[in-house]
């Protein structure tokens, strides 16, 4: 980096934090500190849930899964629309009328108080996991970047996020979340218009577009229906919906967002907002994954892209055929990109087939160096499921990009993930202090007393998220990770709020033993079969529904039985 | 501060800014949807190997 890279990054965070720090003044009481006193805008709204939403990770990890294996990750994000629709018309208006600060609060005056302890520790439990794989994503990229230690790294962004979130509460947290969005979308574009410039002469947008496409680079959309397959347009249509509908419409790390809102309207707009925004902010990050893709086509990758552990395989006895052999296919596969473009712009369809066909083969010889040289890094550093998929689009900032751009590109990602951890770290304290603190432990206090607790809580929050990410690192593609963690979860947190919503005579036990039936089932689901984690949700919703209107009319038969007898 | 906010409030359900009715916003946005779909299954077919 150099001194222009580090005056863009120190500069753009101090005035994104100085500048939310500033617009939170006045958060002296808990319904102002948690809920901004309801005061928030619907582009304020629809900014921070985006921002909380898209991670670090969505940044580093979402541009690397599309070198890998290609836009069709963007199918995840197909049922966000269909549940922001019915999450509007349906829960928004529920929460804002019940004038509750989580949505866990609603379950109790809807069923009873176990059922509200039961989903409240299942989302501490879940969004305990998931911060920390938040917090892990920045310190890797410190860690290519500056060579700091990954836990140091953790530490110091975990300490900068733990501070405005403490000290300015939500309100701090959303006129972060604008700015930070804004920083985004800037970098985004930045560093898709430099992967494309940075193309060698002669190679025009078009040829690389066309080359993205014959790698498979740009499969978003697959129509065959497979349980297995983890991205087609159906799991994440129907996944999809179910995840984003548990997601927005029972996690507290965003449901306290549309809560701050002025009114059902304005919560309404700040949803809607997001649902036609995010499938083409989606598509903008995988495709500049794929012109990176492109653009290490003419320039040679690196063997392995996180270099500290490649270093730890260099000395072994096979590393340099390993290094010859991805050369000479890197090569190989040039060369055929070369002539596919010539083919494509003489419009010589016979030769753009055949270079097509040379690429593949080369592309398989490329792969099968890669894959020789992760089993040395395997070996070498005596673990297995070796993965740097999170390390591809770092490596292309930090070598390629000109002076700047490198320290705005660090920018967003630092900036997304604080906007992200500050999210889940005062939702993570929301639930502690309003659904276990004060309704288990000290029922009656001052406003003052809960706001001291609130800040407590956020600060403790902080420091779990500091100590669980260091073992995140090591999770592979993180992405990945954090979805999987909250589709464990989050199909039994929906089938309640179903129930609540739509079975009115179902009752609290009965919806108590549904969520776990409905748990019980994902997890077996997971450890016990080859089913897609996006189907996870779908099915816990679906069984906590069933076992909870079973149970609930049984219950009710069992009542009217002994009425009848006495 | 007791357990519970004060007592549930009869939040108005204000229409939206533009088309009129709520019910309008979500046809809209659910068209967008198709299209946005449409145009990508457009944009992998033209562009597979």
């Amino acid at each position: 980096m150099t001194p222009l890279d580090w005056i863009v990054l120190f500069g753009t965070l101090a005035a994104i934090v100085s500048y939310g720090l500033y617009r939170s003044r006045g958060s002296n009481t808990v319904d102002r500190y948690l809920l901004a006193g309801k005061t928030m805008p619907w582009y304020a709204m629809a900014l921070s849930i985006m921002a909380t939403q898209a991670s670090a990770i969505t940044f580093i990890s979402t541009t690397g899964q599309a070198y890998v294996d290609g836009m069709r990750f963007v199918q995840f994000y197909f049922g966000l629309p269909l549940a922001m629709i019915i999450i509007s018309a349906t829960a928004v208006p529920i929460f804002h009328r019940a004038n509750v600060y989580t949505a866990y609060e609603y379950l109790e005056k809807r069923f009873d108080s176990k059922t509200r302890a039961l989903v409240s520790a299942i989302f501490l439990i879940q969004r305990g996991l998931s911060v920390g794989v938040a917090l892990a994503a920045p310190a890797i990229v410190m860690s290519v970047i500056l060579g700091w230690p990954a836990r140091l790294t953790t530490i110091v962004v975990g300490c900068v996020v733990v501070t405005y979130t403490v000290l300015g509460g939500i309100k701090a947290i959303t006129w972060t979340d604008v700015q930070q969005m804004g920083i985004v979308f800037l970098g985004l574009l930045a560093a898709l218009v430099t992967a494309v410039w940075l193309l060698p002469r002669g190679v025009s947008f078009f040829d690389a577009v066309s080359l993205a496409g014959v790698a498979g680079r740009l499969n978003a959309v697959d129509l065959h229906f497979d349980l297995k397959n983890r991205y087609n347009i159906w799991s994440g249509l129907i996944g999809g919906t179910f995840l984003f509908l548990s997601y927005f419409g029972t996690d507290q790390s965003q449901v306290q967002r549309y809560l701050t809102g002025k009114s059902i309207a304005q919560s309404r707009l700040g949803l809607l907002f997001n649902a036609v925004a995010k499938v083409p902010m989606q598509c903008l990050i995988l495709f500049t994954g794929a012109m990176v893709f492109v653009f290490f086509i003419y320039e040679r990758p690196p063997l392995v892209f996180q270099q500290i552990e490649l270093q730890k395989a260099r000395s072994d006895a096979g590393y340099p055929q390993v290094e010859s052999h991805f050369q000479s296919a890197f090569e190989h596969r040039r060369e055929a990109a070369t002539r596919f473009s010539e083919a494509r712009r003489a419009g010589d369809s016979a030769l753009r087939a055949q270079s097509a066909a040379e690429y593949h083969a080369a592309q398989k010889e490329l792969d099968a160096a890669r894959t020789d040289a992760a089993r040395l890094v395997e070996k070498a550093s005596g673990t297995s499921g070796f993965n740097d998929t999170n390390y591809i689009f770092l490596t292309f900032v930090t070598r390629y990009l000109p002076a700047g751009i490198v320290g705005l590109v660090i920018a967003v990602i630092l900036s997304a993930a604080m906007s992200s951890i500050s999210g889940e770290v005062n939702s993570l304290a929301t639930v502690s202090v309003i659904d276990v603190y004060r309704r288990h432990v000290r029922r009656q206090a001052t406003d003052r007393h809960y706001l001291w607790a609130s800040r407590v809580a956020t600060a403790f929050w902080g420091c779990y998220a500091v100590v669980f990410a260091d073992y995140a690192r090591n999770l592979g593609s993180l992405i990945e990770a954090v979805n999987i963690v909250g589709s464990l979860f989050y199909g039994g947190m929906l089938g309640v709020f179903v129930l609540a919503f739509l079975f009115p005579r179902v009752r609290g036990t009965a919806a108590f033993w549904g969520v776990l039936a409905g748990e019980a089932s994902i997890f077996y689901a997971h450890f016990r079969t080859d089913i897609s984690f996006l189907w996870y949700n779908v099915v816990g919703c679906v069984v906590v529904v069933i076992v909870g209107w079973l149970l609930s009319a049984a219950i009710r038969t069992r009542a009217q039985g002994l009425a009848a007898e006495s | 501060m007791t357990e519970s906010r004060p007592p549930a409030s009869e939040a108005p359900d204000d229409p939206p800014p533009f088309l009129g009715s709520w019910r309008r916003v979500y046809t809209a946005v659910f068209f967008y949807l198709v299209a946005v779909i449409a145009a990508l299954y457009v944009f992998t077919r033209a562009l597979r190997p």
